[in-house]
């Protein structure tokens, strides 16, 4: 098990959301949407250098920018 | 005793479409989070009584992110509880990430019924849901509906009186998911099923690669089906209509009045070379309604067209991620591509929509590229009416000026502005295909708003153009302007009563150049400036609301001093 970003993980690969950095109101925001502790997400894709990255929560497509995908803390194999 | 009904739910789960049904009043609906931003009112007929029905805006919880959703929240609140019904929506495909507005609606006290939605869409991915096991677990009433088929709608209806408020304990977020997920386990069962044709091309068009030859592919295709369609219906049906039918019409019926009296010239106008020329005329029974009927209602009907297919599907959110990238450097992220491809049909749906962005910072910034750098289509119809004569590389040139202009305003205003641009988070819905009749329904609505909103104005245009022409007011008038006009720009000094017309309308103002007889390089200069500069009376307005008047003068300005530098430009150093 390791511990990293949205941004490092490879697509097509699982992990569970460990850690969100950042304030409340990301937190909150993320919460609503359906991203919090313990979930599980799999990473569909990251478009360019520092553009978003798309995940999949459930089965909720969602699509976060650069900045707040660095700060989801997730552990996988 | 319900006062009022009102419909919340998560963005995107079709609220709209219920609220059309329950009310028989046409609103917008589409396949993408953040359609409605502001709230519509109809009635409901429930026994004998009359009860309002307010559709708000999408919101994921009770705690507002957003200004959409800030409308929808201080807008359940307006009335105490136990005077109204809340009908909660959810959809049915993604059960789990809706429950969770649901329980704080219930804790919350809200009397509420729960309308199961696209609960079609839901089968035909192996989803279901057992909504009496649902009902009891929630101990509000459940119904499974499909709005835009209608099934289940009457059901919901009658069921309305049942909302009650029903106590239950207030949860924190970790608890409630938790609590969701109990809840998802006991009603839900997943048939496993392999991937779909259309699931693979969800999974397509969000990946880089594929993502961009399917972005590029459906804006190439966009473009030139809105050309095809728009030339069709100029080719085989307006024009036709209007030389061979209309304008024998009209010559008949003025055939005994005199060419030079007011009335003739009122009605009819000009004429050129003996007959009636409907782009140079300049009659309020001529020249005015083929502006309108001719030239711009054909492009309005193709663009809307396309526009209202594309939300429908639910691609525009798949267009935002990719854009995000570039956009980000404009100061805006991704999603505002939603408000600037509004804003290409009507600058004011666009200007409307900025409020899907978070920050007062990014809806100035979106609100007045819209107005200065996107051309309305009523304003494009009329580009590619007349500066397509001169070839399709003069028309390209106007898109590629105001691109440019986009740029470089964006790149500065981000360089400037306080603040910064918050990050991108959205929902990307999955691809639906629209039944054409709620396709059409849509267009029907949106050609009809367009032509009660520009038929009066364009007649009013034309007749205050007419007028002033008729007792020869121009000259004092159009003398002031010349330095900048001519000197500037290097336009006939009469082109000023274009430019000032555009502040009604931009399609009249086009029209008004016609009868000028500019060259191509003077023609290109004229609609790159109508493009750019003031906005037409409506945008103003919206601007104001939107912005406040602080920033709409700071929005006017920069217009002004944009339009000034790229005209100046244009006519010494480019174009030679």
């Amino acid at each position: 098990m390791k511990k990293i970003s949205l941004i490092q993980m490879k697509a097509d690969h699982k992990g569970k959301v460990v850690e969100i950095l950042g304030g409340n109101n990301l937190q909150q925001r993320l919460m609503n949407m359906g991203i919090y502790r313990g979930r599980e997400v799999s990473k569909l894709s990251h478009i360019g250098l520092k553009g978003p990255v798309v995940v999949k929560a459930g089965r909720s497509i969602l699509a976060l920018g650069h900045g707040v995908a660095a700060k989801i803390i997730v552990s996988c194999e | 005793m319900i006062k009022k009904i009102y419909l919340i739910g998560n963005p995107n789960v079709g609220k709209s479409v219920i609220f059309s049904r329950l009310t028989g009043v046409q609103v917008i609906s589409s396949n993408f989070p953040g359609t409605t931003v502001g709230f519509s009112k109809g009635y409901l007929r429930l026994g004998d009584e009359k009860i309002e029905v307010v559709d708000l805006p999408g919101a994921y919880s009770l705690e507002p992110d957003t200004p959409a959703e800030e409308v929808a929240i201080s807008l359940l609140k307006e009335y105490p509880k136990n005077e109204i019904a809340v009908i909660n929506i959810i959809d049915s495909t993604n059960l789990e990430r809706n429950l969770l507005l649901t329980l704080q609606l219930i804790a919350e006290g809200f009397p509420t019924i729960v309308s199961l939605n696209m609960c079609d869409d839901a089968v035909h991915r192996g989803i279901h849901i057992d909504a009496e096991k649902l009902e009891k677990l929630l101990s509000v009433p459940v119904v499974s509906t499909c709005a835009v088929t209608g099934a289940g709608i009457k059901l919901l209806i009658q069921r309305i009186k049942e909302a009650a408020a029903v106590s239950r304990s207030k949860l924190t977020h970790e608890e409630s998911w938790v609590e969701i997920g109990k809840i998802v386990e006991q009603v839900q069962r997943l048939e496993h099923r392999h991937h779909t044709l259309r699931e693979a091309i969800e999974d397509a068009s969000v990946r880089p690669v594929t993502g961009l030859i399917m972005a590029a592919a459906v804006i190439f295709a966009s473009f030139h089906i809105v050309r095809f369609i728009g030339e069709i219906i100029i080719n085989r049906i307006a024009d036709p209509f209007f030389i061979n039918i209309y304008r024998p019409l009209l010559e008949k019926l003025t055939v005994n009045w005199q060419e030079h009296g007011f009335l003739f010239h009122f009605f009819i106008g000009e004429l050129v070379d003996g007959k009636i020329d409907f782009k140079q005329s300049l009659g309020v029974l001529t020249t005015a309604p083929y502006i309108e009927f001719g030239m711009v209602l054909p492009y309005v009907i193709s663009f809307y067209f396309i526009l209202s297919l594309l939300e429908d599907i639910g691609y525009l959110p798949r267009l935002a991620i990719l854009l995000d990238n570039l956009l980000h450097r404009l100061g805006l992220h991704g999603y505002a591509i939603i408000p600037v491809l509004l804003g290409f049909g009507c600058n004011v749906p666009g200007i409307l929509s900025t409020r899907i962005l978070e920050s007062k910072r990014e809806r100035f910034i979106a609100s007045t590229i819209i107005s200065i750098g996107v051309p309305c289509v009523p304003l494009q119809a009329m580009i590619f009416g007349l500066l397509g004569a001169y070839g399709g590389l003069y028309v390209a040139g106007v898109y590629l000026v105001l691109f440019c202009v986009v740029l470089i305003l964006g790149l500065v205003l981000n360089r400037t502005l306080h603040g910064y641009s918050p990050e991108f988070l959205l929902e990307i819905p999955p691809l639906r295909f629209p039944p054409l009749l709620v396709l059409m329904r849509k267009l029907f609505y949106r050609i009809k708003g367009f032509l009660i909103e520009a038929v009066p104005v364009v007649l009013i245009g034309v007749m205050a153009i007419n007028i002033l022409l008729y007792f020869e007011l121009f000259d004092s008038v159009t003398g002031l302007f010349a330095p900048i006009i001519s000197g500037l720009f290097g336009l006939p000094k009469e082109a000023i009563v274009a430019l000032v017309i555009g502040v009604l309308r931009k399609d009249v103002a086009v029209g008004m150049l016609m009868p000028l007889g500019l060259s191509a390089k003077q023609m290109f200069i004229a609609a790159t400036l109508l493009a750019m500069s003031f906005p037409c009376i409506a945008t103003f307005i919206v601007l104001w609301k939107e912005l406040g008047f602080k920033n709409l003068i700071k929005s006017t300005l920069l217009m002004i001093l944009l339009s000034v530098i790229v005209g100046t430009i244009l006519n010494y150093l480019i174009l030679r």
